[in-house]
């Protein structure tokens, strides 16, 4: 299989997600959990304990009513390329169960190699990466709706959004046995971006200059993938992390709250 | 009733006292036992960690212990590669204490991991560019460097030594302690390092992140600089301690001024370094990713940037005057309280080390994490300190930890 | 024999040795690292042949079609992903948070599992199963009871529709039963349907052509949280972000201000000055499209008389708290956006809401002519493919079909409504009229979902027979006497209908997408039991052998292409043009409105209640007849429901006494609560807003006993025209826990 892979060219899956449309209705999170038999538990209140790979944050502008605005942002696993392929938590985790595919773009992570130590999670500043404290249990009945194409993970091992990667590997099937090596675009959605329904979240190739993530996010390979399109943005670009997800926001402070500036420092996310 | 076990020529507490003691640690140290098990068994919910501190009390005493462990390295380090012959006097209780700290270390380790059946994956999976890969192995091989020089100390024992063959393994042992001292002293300073390196490297934390050279951030340096410093202390309080419980002199001063000094400076270069570091890192580095000092502190309930000053001013720069001092070295209560702060100076960088780094919001929609450790995480975290406690009983009682005991109380 | 110390020595050494060197703790690694991956309470998904069935979402009023994947094991088919249908009319591919989550309702611990006959006390949870042939004969021998003594119009029931076969099926089995008490659950749907017959003459509901339109006023409709058809809807909003605009007017930012355009904060329960005040501009500057106004609307003059004397900018700006200036500028935008377009209705349109608003709303979309045009309201007809064969009524059912509706729908007080169930328990708890003897509860839940939870209680303990047709066990399942559980929607065949608001008629088909999983029957099939149990003209009326064959030859030759397309269309649907859409009397549209600006008048007084309550909805609590499934709780934030313990929203000044997150006791004149204060800057200073769809105390282990259920601490205000619930909020206080 690697072998063939050198046939093709090399790819680098991310995701532009439109803040002024998404309306934070959270079905991207529910779409997530149940493609991916995400478990939950009874209580999910306290959201340090809650494992949602998806999770649709909601920030607020810090002004008083009227001028108060809020903007959802959902985060995913930003899928960071950091340099070379050096993510925040890949290049920690000991035991190579995390890993930044050259092939995809897209960070792995192998529950059944994770040992539970817990570095990656405190490498990643987008709190991405969450850990199973529990046994995952379903109600009687319930495993019914498990997928097969996703393994339930046991407890204490760390998890994260994985760009549906198992749809990945189902469309290359398919193609594969069609004789074709390389996916079209539609062929390889996320469940997030396949549910959405305000169409906030566009997913595709940023090699590809004919997806519709590189023609909205325009992405600088001379800057690291810095967006050039001025109403977008990556969350905390600063750090040299080097997400593959980008945000749009026409609001100035959306933009601005992706990133962190000392006091009077200009600057929204990609300037 | 255990007269023929203790070292000839010294005099022990009864009998009776000595298990009075033992029950007393014995019982704090199966209350940690039942907390382990609890998290063995039932998973790590039964910690108060979460999400947001992946790491935590447990991550913060496995780096602390392993600082205070320090102590066994350099002193080995200045014995056999530097020839400080002195030293022979307190290397047996500083080797104990460095055994009783990695281990210790490794212990919490195990209960820390989610899958500790799998811990082995990061020898068997290792990855090169993880500071948790290094430190595994540094940390497990120093170990054994640890076990290996603690043997002898075991096969002295009246009972034992009469046996020829221990007796002549001890001797041999002996023999070639200097080579594993050193090799001791070398992988010391890389786990050290690696551990200084473990938070550093974390670009995605600007409060924790250090430039370096090459694959090295400074903290690898510090941390290793700070361990030596503060090990030492931490050896020279617990003989302190040791000395004032027992009514016995055990070693003599002029060897624990020695060892003082050298602590002292130590300490005072560490802490010079530690104010560059602190300021290159609040002037240049952090502003770079868009944070101000005062950002890193401001929302702490607790102790806000008073816990820099602490680490800095009150367990740096005041322990280090006074060792350094002849005057401060030969005040016993400025020499107990300069090795106690010279040692909690480690701690206090460790705590910060690891949980200010959780603590602190990266995201800018994010607030302030805060954390209370469970019963469970109390109860493991403490269950070291009896082990040590029973293990320096045990030696103490049985083995010729001190040379210059018989000697100062003949 | 001595073993020697040396000897003993060398054993343990090379016996440590060997061991290392064995094979034995690699192999003992190797099973650690297996067996930690296989323990046995961790899941092993069945893996098989995968499959898509194609059928509609029915857990809201908003029809989506869904596509379901499924894989076929030696068990049977596993149910295990629901996707939005590419290509449904409604949703296109988009579902919403409680729709990906159905199946966490067909297999999980809510669902009814067999007909149940309670033991205990009501509500005690006590249940004794029985077979399907005992649940029935014992809802038939009650009712012929209640028959035989003339007491058929003591039966009601309560359904969560009234359109497609099975709610007609219902509402036929009561008419020839002999009983007039069929009552649906009230929407705002109530209120647009009467807006169109007393303004356009005709029976139809309301249909917005949101696609199209470019300029939304919103009078405090949750157009991203509910309001219609709830995907279509975010659809529609994502489009208005590419050409359109979008004001919002409510005192809360709630999601919906925060994605439209402008958001207008108003004095809660003043719409109707602002929507006159606007109308006051637009006659005022002649900006109203005189076409319409001339040549197809009748009242005008007085209308207009009513408006420019009453509501002026300035005395509107004094009751709404909206500048005179804003109104202006949102009138001229109104009035000169291509296709605007004016709705109402708050939240997801659960409360019917002020009869008058909505007249005054479509009184402004008529002045800007887009009734029936492109971007505009549309009068879309019900859909007409039931047409069964008139019942034959014996003597009974037409004695009791004469009988007076115990909600007071259609009397002289309220002529035109169709339904009053908010009326309902004060109907009962009077005793004013008649007892309710029996009451069936269909696809609704309405001890949870009718305001005043303890009038709402205390009338269920009046009504001596209560029947539950619930495929899960809500609060008026758990509160009834006789659980006959339905099939749940992906397990049936059914019709759905017109999904709410869209503009054109479309017929969706449920169909069955796993086996039924438990001991359940179609409900459509339960009312042919019970009618044929009766026989004469009940079971005349009743004519098909099965659900499925009835709905089979309903459909007619629809049938094929619902089974192939999962829908059908009247792609030639237009709506009626203006010289034929109107049957009032005049013929023309009737701007009946006459201009009175009354605002309803909420509970409470002001003295001892200084603050308001009002309700707010979100996308991420269900709020009408189902309760969240567990990863629809999940996604709920922390700043709405903490544990166990619901959060309310206040702004930093009102809720100075308050440090956030802290405790605080929530009173209105229906009762008080304990609550969690959030500082939210976005909401107007005097305001409480408390989440709908909290404070289950049925369902399961996910859902029940967290937060407090809204209708607790409010009731129901009759609106003096329709008589259909008003109360838009309530006035409350805040005092220390
Ligand atoms: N019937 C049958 N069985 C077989 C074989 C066969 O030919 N036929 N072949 C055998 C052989 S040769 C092999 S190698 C095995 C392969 O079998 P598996 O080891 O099961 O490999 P996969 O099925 O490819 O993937 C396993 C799981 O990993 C998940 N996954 C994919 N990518 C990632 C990721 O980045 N991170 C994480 N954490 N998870 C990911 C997938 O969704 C899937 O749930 O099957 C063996 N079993
Ligand atoms: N698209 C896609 N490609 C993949 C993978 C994937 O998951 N998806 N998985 C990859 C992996 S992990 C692996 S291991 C490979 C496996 O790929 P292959 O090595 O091609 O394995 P199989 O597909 O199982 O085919 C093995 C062939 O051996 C034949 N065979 C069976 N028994 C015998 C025998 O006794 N003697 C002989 N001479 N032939 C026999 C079978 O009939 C079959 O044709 O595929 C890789 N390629
Ligand atoms: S599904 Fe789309 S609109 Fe809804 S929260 Fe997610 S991204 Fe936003
Ligand atoms: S977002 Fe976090 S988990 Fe995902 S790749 Fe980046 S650092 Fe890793
Ligand atoms: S928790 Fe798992 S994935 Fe994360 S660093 Fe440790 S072993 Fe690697
Ligand atoms: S890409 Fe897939 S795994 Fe990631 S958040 Fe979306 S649905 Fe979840
Ligand atoms: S909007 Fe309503 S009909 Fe559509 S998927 Fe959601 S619950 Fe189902």
């Amino acid at each position: 299989m690697k072998e063939q892979h050198k046939h093709t060219k090399a790819k680098k899956y991310g995701m532009v997600i439109d803040l002024d449309k998404c309306t934070g209705c959270g079905a991207c999170m529910a779409a997530c959990m149940s493609e991916n038999n995400v478990p939950f538990k009874k209580d999910e209140s306290d959201k340090l304990l809650s494992i949602t790979w998806m999770r649709v944050y909601k920030l607020t502008n810090g002004k008083k009513f009227p001028e108060a605005d809020i903007c959802y942002l959902p985060r995913p696993c930003m899928h960071c390329e950091g340099e070379h392929g050096h993510a925040p938590c890949v290049s920690v985790c000991p035991a190579c169960a995390t890993d930044y595919s050259h092939e995809t773009g897209i960070v792995s992570q192998i529950y059944t190699r994770c040992f539970g130590c817990r570095y990656c999670m405190a490498a990643c500043p987008y709190h991405a990466r969450y850990f199973n404290w529990w046994d995952p249990v379903w109600p009687d009945g319930m495993e019914k709706y498990l997928s097969p194409n996703v393994s339930p993970r046991m407890r204490g091992v760390v998890e994260k959004c994985s760009f549906c990667f198992h749809r990945y590997q189902l469309a290359m099937n398919k193609a594969y046995n069609e004789g074709r090596r390389e996916l079209e675009e539609h062929e390889y959605q996320t469940a997030c971006t396949q549910a959405c329904p305000a169409g906030a979240i566009i997913f595709g190739d940023l090699n590809n200059p004919d997806h519709a993530v590189t023609q909205i996010a325009k992405p600088d390979p001379k800057h690291g993938g810095r967006p050039m399109n001025p109403h977008a943005f990556r969350l905390l670009e600063r750090l040299g992390t080097n997400p593959k997800v980008y945000y749009l926001s026409s609001r100035d402070w959306v933009r601005r709250a992706g990133d962190n500036y000392i006091e009077n420092e200009s600057g929204q996310g990609n300037h | 009733m255990d007269s023929a076990l203790i070292p000839e020529g010294v005099k022990r507490c009864s009998f009776g006292k000595f298990i009075f003691w033992l029950v007393v640690f014995g019982a704090v140290l199966l209350w940690g036992v039942v907390a382990m098990l609890l998290c063995w068994f039932k998973g790590l919910n039964q910690t108060n960690m979460n999400d947001a501190y992946g790491f935590a009390l447990w991550i913060w005493a496995d780096l602390g212990v392993i600082a205070l462990g320090g102590g066994a390295f350099f002193t080995g380090l200045l014995r056999y590669v530097f020839a400080k012959d002195e030293l022979k006097n307190i290397i047996n209780f500083a080797v104990l204490i460095g055994f009783i700290c990695y281990s210790s270390a490794l212990l919490i380790l195990a209960i820390d991991v989610g899958q500790p059946l799998r811990s082995w994956f990061i020898f068997w999976h290792a990855n090169v560019h993880s500071m948790l890969t290094e430190v595994a192995f540094c940390l497990s091989c120093y170990f054994a460097v640890l076990t290996i020089e603690y043997i002898p100390l075991i096969l002295e024992n009246r009972q034992i030594d009469r046996v020829p063959f221990f007796h002549n393994l001890s001797h041999n042992m002996h023999g070639i302690m200097a080579i594993f001292a050193a090799t001791g002293a070398f992988l010391s300073f890389f786990h050290q390092g690696s551990l200084g390196g473990t938070p550093a490297v974390l670009f995605g934390r600007p409060f924790a992140f250090r430039e370096g050279v090459l694959i090295w951030p400074w903290t690898f340096f510090l941390f290793t600089w700070s361990a030596a410093a503060s090990g030492v202390c931490f050896t020279m309080l617990i003989t302190c301690i040791t000395r004032k419980i027992t009514r016995k002199r055990l070693v003599k001063q002029k060897v624990m001024m020695l060892l003082a000094k050298i602590a002292g400076w130590m300490l005072a270069t560490y802490t010079i370094a530690k104010i560059i570091d602190t300021w290159y890192w609040a002037a240049v580095t952090a502003p770079s990713k868009g944070f101000t000092l005062m950002d890193f502190y401001s929302n702490n309930p607790l102790y806000g940037i008073w816990i820099l000053v602490l680490e800095i001013v009150v367990c740096g720069v005041i322990p280090s005057i006074i060792l350094i001092t002849r005057k401060g070295r030969d005040s016993s209560f400025l020499f107990v309280s300069a090795v106690l702060l010279g040692a909690l100076g480690a701690c206090v960088n460790r705590w910060v080390m690891v949980l200010q780094v959780m603590a602190v919001p990266v995201l800018t929609f994010e607030s302030w994490f805060m954390y209370f450790p469970s019963w469970q995480e109390i109860a493991t975290t403490i269950l070291p300190v009896a082990y040590g406690i029973i293990l320096i009983m045990i030696s103490y009682r049985y083995l010729p930890i001190f040379p210059q005991e018989r000697e100062l109380e003949g | 024999m001595k073993v020697g110390r040396r000897s003993f020595l060398s054993l343990i050494i090379g016996g440590a040795a060997g061991t290392a060197l064995s094979p034995l703790p690699f192999k003992l690694m190797d099973d650690s690292s297996i067996w930690t991956q296989m323990w046995p309470w961790t899941p092993v998904p069945e893996d098989g042949e995968v499959s898509h069935v194609d059928s509609i979402c029915t857990l809201c009023p908003g029809g989506c079609g869904i596509t379901v994947r499924k894989v076929a094991t030696m068990y049977g088919d596993r149910a295990i992903k629901i996707e939005g249908m590419k290509g449904y009319p409604v949703n296109d591919g988009g579902i919403c948070v409680l729709g990906l989550s159905g199946l966490q309702l067909l297999y999980g611990p809510t669902r009814v599992k067999t007909p149940l006959k309670r033991t205990g006390a009501r509500g005690e949870g006590k249940w004794k199963k029985v077979s399907w042939n005992e649940a029935i004969a014992e809802v038939v021998k009650k009712l012929g009871e209640l028959r035989k003594k003339g007491k058929s119009h003591t039966v009601a029931c309560i359904s969560g529709a009234d359109r497609g076969t099975v709610a007609q099926l219902l509402g036929r089995f009561l008419t020839v039963y002999g009983s007039p008490n069929f009552i649906r659950i009230p929407s705002i749907q109530d209120s647009y349907e009467l807006t169109m017959y007393l303004m356009q003459g005709v029976q139809s509901s309301v249909g917005f052509d949101v696609e199209n339109a470019d300029f939304v006023l919103s009078f405090g409709s949750g157009l991203i949280e509910g309001w219609g058809s709830p995907v279509r809807m975010i659809k529609a909003n994502s489009a208005w972000k590419e050409r359109g605009k979008v004001v919002q007017i409510e005192p809360r930012l709630s999601n919906t201000a925060a994605k439209s355009d402008k958001w207008i904060p108003i004095n809660p329960g003043t719409e109707v000055a602002l929507v006159l005040g606007i109308a006051h501009v637009i006659i005022q500057k002649s900006l109203y499209s005189t076409n319409f106004v001339n040549n197809y609307s009748s009242d005008f003059e007085e209308f207009k008389q009513i408006v420019l004397n009453e509501f002026s900018p300035d005395d509107v700006a004094k009751i709404t708290g909206v500048s005179a200036s804003t109104i202006e500028s949102l009138a001229k935008s109104f009035a000169r956006a291509s296709k605007p377009l004016a709705v109402c209705g708050r939240g997801h349109g659960e409360t019917p809401g002020s009869l008058n608003e909505f007249m005054a709303v479509h009184a402004l979309n008529a002045l800007v002519g887009n009734i029936n045009k492109k971007g505009g309201v549309w009068a879309v007809p019900d859909p007409d493919y039931i047409k069964w064969p008139d019942v034959k009524m014996d003597r009974v059912s037409a004695d009791g079909m004469r009988k007076a509706r115990i909600d007071g729908a259609g009397s002289k007080r309220y002529p035109d409504v169709r339904y009053l169930l908010d009326r309902l328990p004060d109907a009962i708890n009077s005793g004013k009229d008649y007892p309710i003897e029996a009451l069936f509860v269909a696809g609704a839940n309405p001890v949870y979902t009718i305001p005043d939870s303890n009038a709402v209680k205390e009338a269920f303990n009046k009504v001596p027979f209560v029947v539950s047709f619930s495929s899960y066990m809500d609060e008026t399942a758990a509160n009834s006497d006789l659980i006959l559980p339905n099939h749940v929607f992906l397990e049936r065949y059914e019709d759905v209908p017109a999904p709410v608001g869209l503009q054109k008629p479309i017929i969706g088909l449920s169909k069955p997408v796993v086996k039924p999983q438990f001991n359940t029957k179609h409900l459509g099939d339960v009312i042919l039991l019970i009618a044929k149990s009766f026989g004469g003209r009940i079971g005349d009326a009743f004519p098909w052998e099965s659900y499925e064959a009835c709905l089979k030859e309903t459909l007619g030759n629809k049938w094929d292409k619902l089974i192939n397309d999962g829908f059908w269309s009247d792609s030639n649907f237009r709506p009626a043009a203006w010289e034929n859409a109107f049957s009032t009397p005049s013929g023309k549209f009737e701007f009946l409105n006459k201009g009175k600006a009354e605002s309803i008048k909420i509970e409470g007084d002001k003295q001892s209640y200084p603050l308001i309550l009002i309700p707010y909805d979100s996308m991420r609590l269900a709020s009408g007849c189902i309760g969240d499934p567990p990863f629809v709780i999940k996604t709920v934030e922390d700043t709405v429901l903490k544990g166990k313990e619901i959060v309310v929203e206040v702004n930093p000044k009102t809720a100075k006494e308050f440090a956030e997150g802290g405790y605080a006791i929530l009173s209105t004149p229906k009762g008080q609560a304990k609550v969690r204060i959030h500082h939210f800057d976005g909401i107007m200073p005097g305001i409480v807003a408390m989440p709908r769809g909290l404070g289950h105390t049925a369902y399961d282990e996910y859902l029940a006993d967290k937060g407090i259920n809204f209708n607790e601490l409010i009731g129901p205000v009759d609106d003096p025209a329709s008589g259909l619930n008003a109360a838009w909020g309530i006035r409350a206080k805040l005092t220390r826990a």
